[in-house]
This record gives structure tokens, sequence and C-alpha cells, in this order.
């Protein structure tokens, strides 16, 4: 083997994927082949190996060499050794490969680290004895000076007019672990690292990048995310985006994540559905969670019917604060927000209410009626936004109790509904 | 958002006749089209058709109709493309045609835009010192104001305003009142064709065509498209907000088309440009005539200089993957407000220079837009008939023909146009 001007092709070395793109592909007696037009990655591990090469001879005809195969990689193209042939390219990648040209190069993907969509402008890989890895996506501004071929021109000139500048040392690589591919089929291509971290973002970020996204890519990142974060992302994207999402995924996926989603949330998308996906989705979800979205569907999306969520944290007078305790603890997870605790009678009249504050500072072993006071204000399902938003601001309540014309606590009205209500209606 | 929210609760809740939902959803996916071409009418334009209509009368008045289907067959495949691929055009070319072309498409946009821009500014100029108002004053104020709305609105406030904006363009049809023309002539005119083969007369033809489909309305309608988030299956409403739009566009440039033959080319004066043929008007058609049409001036102009440089700034950040968006911070989306401002305040600025040589900078830009509209048509053609992309959408094979035909008679005329303006830089 002969030396390379980037160093002996033993050593671990970087290449970028645009210094191959589009170079001669030689045999071994110096004859062309092709030119090199993409390359082809295994996934299933965190820096994929890169499999084989896709090169064009002449008028568009595809073959295929093994990545093995090639014994140089130099600054002029790509050497084959001898006794290898290049085959025609199978029609369609298999579902676990990548192919890097027509899926990732120039494609946006999902930034996990910072939460953010970015486009791709060129591929870092590890050379390490023969073996290609991807090890990086550039996403950076000299990413794309470099796919014009302008690398040595700009840098010259930058580093002449101002030696220390920023950009000659900025490269903006993120690791491959860190980023998700969208613009595969769904389905397809699942990277393992990249999709714990996608589930560890903040559902507003994840809800913020599903909304830059376009229809098909959606569609992918939903099929990528598990239905518990899926629900929460859902929950903070605008209910006509969602109502749109479920309606391209299966049925039976889109009433999984409905149902996780808060009623009232749940409730909003169904109601950008046409008549009949609506009744197909409440037939596929579970009893109790399609009979509560149903009963908040028959009110104005708008009013306090519309907006409660019929889950709350309600108990009896004479319980004790620390059963409250316990019942905060245990229902924590599919209450929105705890802070209000609503005490009813036997009838489910609401009577009283305490706050969360008061079950700390009080004594476990008192009765709740004790520390409880009347409800400051009530609002009944037709209420309006304005209504709502005004008794919570006047008597600074995180939610309002929602009562039916015979006093019977039917659900509560958060002050984040409250408040995306209020802002949206500028 | 809120005119989606008004369909879908009319839509959705209580079922209703069917012949009024259409009409809610059609409502709801209205507005990329009808706004896509209001501002295809610009400053450019009502300029060009102006100066028709003073020099040749009714004579050209019949390229409309073959100017309309063109446009309509352009533009619906664009909305199509955005609508089945939830995509903007600058963001498929990226994907398909990698960074090389999308980088000299960008520059080669920019400076078309820079140029249209300029153009936009001087007719928010030349309308408003009609009414007495000085440049040093009206330019400043309009780049201001538009900065102003763009920034500090969100996009549905923002097309809601253009919406109304496209109304004040019926101030061209109104004008024709005032014009009394020969409507038996006219009818003749529009649908006769009558060729005269001088190079004036043939270069004024192909001005038309070129100020009537420009490189920016296709990236512009694609991305607004998107942004509507329309469905597959409310395509159908989105193609008739196209056609709709492309008849009021050639609608109102038959009006003004008319209003000069009537006027202007019957007494003989021949003008240059769109303010002289407004002050022309004043003593034959009456000053309210004068007025109405000065006033269209200055609304085109400036409607459109309040888009040019937004839409040409969301592309180019699409297209190179830089956050974008009025709704983005500045520190998130540096690249975007800077392209903004700076094609704003540059367009605004040139226009205050004094004896500006106006009409090589609109040659130049001309000329650009001519090199560039090839390219895109071009790329829409191989985008729009690609498996992958469009499935079933794709153009069938009837479609496909006509707008073969469309483009190359478009890439043929525009190749005569470019060589004619460098000509005309040199001469």
């Amino acid at each position: 083997m002969s030396a390379t001007p980037a160093g002996h092709p033993n050593d671990p070395r970087f290449l970028f994927f645009s210094s191959m793109l589009g170079q001669p592909v030689v045999d071994a007696g110096g004859q062309s082949l092709g030119r090199l037009t993409d390359l082809v990655a295994a996934t299933g591990e965190p820096y994929p190996p890169i499999e084989s090469l896709v090169l064009r001879r002449g008028r568009g005809e595809r073959l295929q060499l093994p990545w093995s195969a090639v014994e140089e990689v130099g600054p002029r193209g790509l050497k084959i050794r001898a006794g290898v042939h290049p085959e025609p390219q199978p029609g369609a990648a298999p579902p676990d490969r990548l192919r890097l040209a027509q899926e990732i190069l120039d494609r946006q993907i999902v930034d996990v680290e910072d939460a953010k969509l970015v486009r791709v402008n060129d591929l870092h890989f590890l050379d390490v004895k023969g073996q290609l890895r991807i090890a990086h996506v550039d996403v950076g501004f000299r990413g794309l000076v470099r796919r014009l071929g302008w690398e040595r021109l700009v840098d010259r000139t930058v580093s002449t007019l101002r030696p220390g500048a920023h950009y000659l040392s900025s490269d903006h690589l993120l690791s491959w672990k860190l980023v998700q591919p969208l613009d595969s089929t769904p389905g397809r291509v699942r990277l393992e690292v990249a999709q714990r971290a996608l589930a560890q973002l903040h559902p507003a970020d994840l809800a913020e990048i599903m909304g830059e996204l376009d229809r098909d890519q959606r569609a992918v990142l939903l099929d990528r995310l598990d239905v518990e974060t899926a629900a929460d992302a859902l929950q903070e994207t605008p209910p006509e985006m969602t109502a749109q999402l479920l309606e391209e995924v299966p049925a039976e996926k889109a009433a999984d994540i409905l149902e996780e989603m808060g009623p009232d949330e749940a409730a909003d998308v169904l109601n950008e559905l046409t008549n009949e996906s609506r009744q197909e989705l409440l037939q596929a979800m579970e009893r109790p969670e399609a009979k509560e979205v149903q009963q908040l569907l028959e009110y104005p999306h708008d009013s306090a019917g519309g907006l409660m969520t019929p889950d709350r944290i309600q108990l009896r007078p004479e319980d004790k604060v620390s059963d409250a305790l316990a019942e905060v603890r245990r229902r924590a997870d599919d209450v929105p927000l705890v802070y209000e605790i609503f005490l009813t009678d036997s009838a489910g009249v609401l009577k009283s209410q305490c706050t969360l504050r008061d079950l700390v500072l009080a004594d476990p072993a008192w009765p709740l009626q004790r520390i409880a006071r009347e409800p400051p204000a009530t609002v009944e399902p037709d209420a309006k936004v304005q209504e709502i938003a005004s008794a919570a601001s006047k008597y600074n309540l995180v939610s309002v109790p929602v009562v039916d014309d015979g006093g019977v606590l039917v659900g509560m009205v958060t002050v984040d509904d409250i408040l995306s209500e209020v802002l949206g209606a500028r | 958002m809120p005119a989606e929210t008004e369909a879908a609760d009319s839509a959705a809740p209580a079922p209703r006749r069917a012949w009024w939902r259409n009409v809610a959803l059609f409502l709801a996916v209205l507005g990329p089209g009808l706004i896509t071409a209001s501002v295809d009418n610009d400053a450019g334009g009502i300029t060009t058709y102006s100066v028709a209509g003073s020099h040749y009368g009714y004579g050209l008045l019949w390229t409309l109709v073959p100017i309309t289907v063109a446009l309509i067959v352009v533009q619906e495949m664009c909305a199509r493309m955005g609508v089945v691929t939830g995509k903007g055009l600058a963001d498929l070319i990226r994907e398909n045609f990698g960074v090389k072309v999308t980088f000299w498409m960008s520059v080669a946009l920019i400076v078309a835009n820079l140029g249209n821009v300029i153009a936009e500014f001087a007719g928010v100029a030349a309308s408003l010192q009609i009414f007495k108002v000085p440049i040093l004053l009206s330019v400043p104020l309009a780049a201001l104001a538009v900065w102003l709305l763009v920034l500090k609105g969100t996009y549905q406030s923002v097309e809601k305003f253009f919406l109304v904006a496209s109304v004040f363009y019926l101030a061209y049809p109104v004008s024709l009142a005032f014009a009394h023309p020969d409507w038996g002539e006219v009818a003749r005119a529009s649908f006769v064709p009558h060729v005269r083969w001088d190079a004036k007369y043939v270069g004024m033809l192909i001005g038309m065509v070129g100020t009537t489909i420009a490189p920016w309305m296709q990236f512009y309608l694609q991305s607004a498209v998107v942004e509507k988030g329309v469905k597959l299956e409310h395509y159908r409403f989105s193609r008739l907000d196209v056609i709709a739009g492309c008849l009021v566009t050639d609608l109102v440039a038959f009006a003004i088309v008319v209003a000069c033959a009537a006027t202007l080319h019957q007494a003989g004066v021949k003008v240059e440009t769109a303010d002289q043929a407004a002050m022309a008007l004043a003593p034959l058609a009456g000053k309210y005539a004068s007025w109405l049409f000065a006033f269209g001036l200055f609304n085109a102009s400036f409607f459109a200089a309040a888009i040019l440089p937004l839409s040409t700034a969301y592309y180019v950040c699409e297209a190179f993957g830089w956050e974008s968006g009025v709704d983005s911070k500045y520190t998130e989306a540096k690249q975007f407000y800077w392209l903004y401002s700076s094609i704003l305040a540059l367009g605004a600025l040139v226009v205050l220079i004094p004896k500006l040589p106006l009409v090589p900078i609109m040659l130049i830009s001309q000329i650009v837009n001519g090199v560039l509209l090839p390219f895109i048509l071009v790329f829409m053609l191989i985008l729009i008939n690609r498996e992958d992309l469009m499935g079933e959408y794709r153009n069938g094979r009837w479609f496909n023909g006509i707008a073969w035909v469309t483009a190359i008679v478009m890439i043929a005329l525009t190749v005569y146009l470019v060589v004619a303006g460098v000509v005309g830089l040199f001469a």
C-alpha cells in the first residue's frame, strides 16, 4: 500500500463525505470504473460502518461495490483492489441500510442535543484500518463552503484577513449518536441511541420541532416515539396539527396516544377531525377515556366545559390530611396540575376546597374540613374564557372548579389552558 | 390560524349542508393563490401594462388570455407540490439538486428580488409624489412601516392585512368607469390575436409575459401553501384559490391596459412609466381617475415591498437550514433577520440616491429574473414528475405536455428578453 498525502492509510484519520462524492473510482489497473455517487451504511451500531459504495458509470448506470474492496482513498479518487468487479445496484435498499447521499445529505435531521432541526451539509467519517464509520454530521457554515468546493479559497482569504477568525475553528459537527434522520420511509432505519435521547427531550421542544417539519417527516418522527412521549409532545402542538398527524397513523396507535393525552387536549384534537374519523378513534379508545372525552366534546371548545379536564383531586371533608397527601401522590401522574383539592359531599356537590400548601402545613391527623374554605369562585360549563380567566386572576387560583347547575363538580380548568386560550385569542 | 379554526368549527361539530361546508373549506384554504397573484401586479407590472396600453392601445390585449393559461399551469404545479410534499420549493431544490445549484439559485434570487424591491420603492416614491409627498419622506416611512408590520405581526395577521390590501387592486377596474372604452373593440381585441413583427412590439409583448410570470412567485406560492398546512383532500380548494388568483391578476392587468388605451392612446399620449400614466390621466379622464391610478400604484408597490424581502429571506434560510421566521428570536435566526432587513434597507436606500440611473438597474433585475426563470421551471417539471415525491399526483400526460410547452415558450421568450436586456444595457 502506498502512502497518501493525508497520512498512512493504516492510521485512524477523518474524512469528509464531500471529499469523496463525485470523485473517480478506478480499478487496480488505473481504468476508470465510474464516479462515486453514494455510500451505504449499515445501521444498528452507534457509529455505523460503511458497507458499500455506489458509483455511476456513463449515463446513469448505477453499480455497487463492497467497501472492503477499496484499497485507497486518495485526493484524486478511490482505488479498488484487483479482482473485484462492481455489480448492478439493487433497486431498493434493505430496511436497515442507509443511503447517505440520498437519505441524509442535504436533508433535515433532529439535533437531539440542542433540540432543534438542522440541515446536513456534510458527513464526517472516521477511517480505522480501512473500516469507514460515520462519526459526525456537519451542519455548519464551513460544511456549506466545503460542499461548494471553496474551502481552501475561503480559508486562505479569511486567514489572511483575520488570522484568529472564529470561522477557521468553527466546524459545527454533531455526533452521529445524537442525530435522528427523518427522510427515510417510516418504519425503516431507527437509530436506537438517538431514539432514547429523543424521548428525553422536553415535550415543548419536541413540539416545536414537530411544528417545523413537513407532514411526512412528522409522521416519521411520531413513528419513532413511544406513546407517552408522543402524547406529551402532542399536548403542546396546536390541535389542528395533531389532528392531521393522527389521521396518518394507524387508528390503534392514534387511539393509544389520545388516551395518554389529557382528556381536554384529546377533545380539542377530536374536535378538529371529521365526524367519521372522530367516531372511529373514539371506538378505538378504551372505554373510560373515550367516555370522558365524549363528555367534553359536548361543550364548545372555548367554554369552561371544553377547556376543563375531568381529572382532579376530589375528597370528602371528613377525610384526613394524610389521606389527601396519599391521594395526591397516587394521582400525581394523571392530574395535569395538582394544587387545589376539592371537597364534595356524597352527591358530588362541591362544598369547599383547600390547597396543596394547606396540606403540607397542616397536621396529618386533622380532618380536611379544618383547613378547607369556601370555594372562592366556580364556573358553569358554558362560561367563557374571559370569565374563567378573571376568576383565576382575582382569587389567585391555579385551577378553577367547574360545576353543573346542581352544584356538582364536573372538572376544573387549569391556568395553563386559560393562558394559552387568552394568548391565542390575541 | 383563526381562519382555519373558524372553518373547522363550522365544518366539524354539527352536520351542516355540504355546500356550506365547501364554502367554509374554500375560505380556510383561500389566501396563498390570491396574495401571490396580487403581488404579481407590482410596480413593474403596472408600469408595463400602462406603457403597453398607451403605446399600442388594445393591440396587446389578446396576449392576456395565453398569459393567464400559462400562469395557471405554472402556479397550479407549485401549489400541488406544496400540498403533496409539504415542503417549500427551495427545500425541494436543495434536497434534490444539491448545494451548488442551491447556492447559485439563492444568489440569483437575492439579486433579482433586490432589483424588484428597488422597483417597488421607486413605485412608492412616484405614486406618492402625485399626492405631493416628497420622496425623502415617503420612501423611508414606507420601508419602516413594512419592517414593523412584518416583524411585529404574526403570519396570520400579516396574511389578513395582505388579503385586505389585495382588495385595493379594485382601484384599477373602478378607474375603467372613468375611461369610457369602446367595449365592442375591447372584446374583439381580447380574443383575436394580432401580431406585429416589429422589435418594439415583440419586446413589449415579452415584457408583459416576463412581468406576469416571475421566479419569486413560484417560491412564495409553494411556501405559503405549506405554511397554511393545506390537507391533501382539500387540494381542490387550493387549486380554486390559485385559479381565482390568476384570473384576478389578469383582470387587473386587463383593466390597466384598457384604461390607458381608451384615454392615453386615444389622445396620442405615450407614457414610459406608471406615474406618468397617472398624471396624464388627469386632463383626459378627470382627477379622480388619476388619483385612483396613483393610489393603485402605491398599494401595489407597498404590498410587494412587504412581501419580496421577507419571502427571499425565507427561501434562502430554508435552503441552507438556517432558522427562519418572524416568530424566532434574533439570536436564533440571525441570518434571517439580516437578510430580510438588508434587502429591505438596500432597496429603499438605492431609490434615495439622487439622479439614480433607474433604467439600467431595472434592466439588470429583469435579466437576472429572466436567467433564473428557465432553471426554476425545469426544476419544477423534474420534481413534479418524480414518483418518489409526488406519487399519484405527478403530472398526467396531457398536463405534462401543456406544462412543457408553456415552459419552453416561456424559456424562449425570456432568452429573447435577456438578450434584449443585455443589448439595452450596453447600447
